[in-house]
């Protein structure tokens, strides 16, 4: 059950945050493209305080990480700076994780800390991971949390 | 009438996001001003008058609740319409960032039309 509501809240995140403020709609659809090498992937870490803590890591391919930042900011790709990018990506995992997480309030206000740029690898491998098709790659979101995140009390009851 | 803006906020990406959509929306601005945290607000309020500020609320050295607490202890900036835009969506957080003076509140993600409905909610901007 946590898992299944876990999945659904990051997927409606990720769908949300990416048609309203990237003007991406997302289709439940597999791409035609030519899936893009997992090797090229920059990943932003945002750490939160919260019931539960832990910490929230988005994966995007360095491409398609690009093309988007220049939508979010209205800059043609060739004009951004690999500063550019890297800082619209911590506002994407930013703001991922304050839908993930107003999604199940608690009683407890949450505090997220400043995002910040790691190594893709470092994703540790008892993460729960969800990943959707964005073009010929996939934003992957990765969440570890001190203890299981699981629905609201109203929520669980209907 | 121009308006003129404050945007609050540590990230440079959010900030170039909210001008241009305010520009995009219509908006007639005149001047637009930025800071990374509370701090360098009060800085750049001591020395120019803005119409609305549009504040963050997790920033470094003074974040949005430090900030709002101290536009309402000063008579003169506490008049100014001040809107929180941030991830935090949680009924608590909206219900204290209220009670410490915030006029409007945007939860990201959001549509360009909520930001613009709010700016013209609290400057009164006609639209065509």
């Amino acid at each position: 059950m946590p898992e299944d509501f876990l999945h659904r809240v990051v997927h409606e995140s990720l769908v949300d945050v990416l048609e309203k403020m990237f003007f991406i709609s997302i289709l439940d659809e597999t791409s035609d493209s030519v899936p893009l090498p997992v090797r090229d992937e920059m990943a932003v870490r945002v750490a939160f305080e919260g019931e539960p803590s832990g910490s929230l890591i988005v994966r995007l391919n360095r491409f398609v990480a690009r093309s988007i930042a220049g939508d979010f900011l209205g800059v043609e790709q060739e004009e951004l700076s690999d500063s550019q990018v890297g800082e619209v990506m911590c506002e994407l995992a930013n703001m991922i994780c304050g839908s993930v997480l107003s999604r199940v309030e608690s009683a407890v206000t949450f505090r997220l800390n400043a995002p910040e740029i790691v190594d893709p690898d470092q994703t540790p491998a008892d993460a729960a991971i969800f990943s959707v098709p964005l073009g010929p790659a996939a934003i992957k979101v990765a969440m570890i949390t001190e203890a299981p995140i699981c629905p609201p009390a109203a929520e669980f009851a209907s | 009438m121009a308006y003129r803006v404050l945007i609050v906020d540590d990230s440079p990406a959010m900030r170039a996001f909210v001008r241009r959509v305010i520009c995009l929306s219509g908006v007639d601005v005149a001047d637009f001003f930025e800071a990374g945290n509370g701090r360098e607000a009060l800085a750049l309020l001591a020395n120019q008058w803005v119409d609305v500020i549009l504040t963050d609320i997790n920033m470094p050295e003074m974040d949005g609740e430090q900030f709002l607490e101290r536009l309402q202890s000063e008579e003169l900036l506490r008049s100014i319409p001040t809107v929180v835009i941030s991830t935090d969506a949680t009924s608590h957080r909206v219900e204290r960032l209220r009670q410490l003076g915030a006029c409007g509140y945007i939860a990201k993600p959001f549509l360009p039309e909520n930001l613009r409905e709010v700016l013209e909610r609290h400057l009164g901007v006609p639209y065509a």
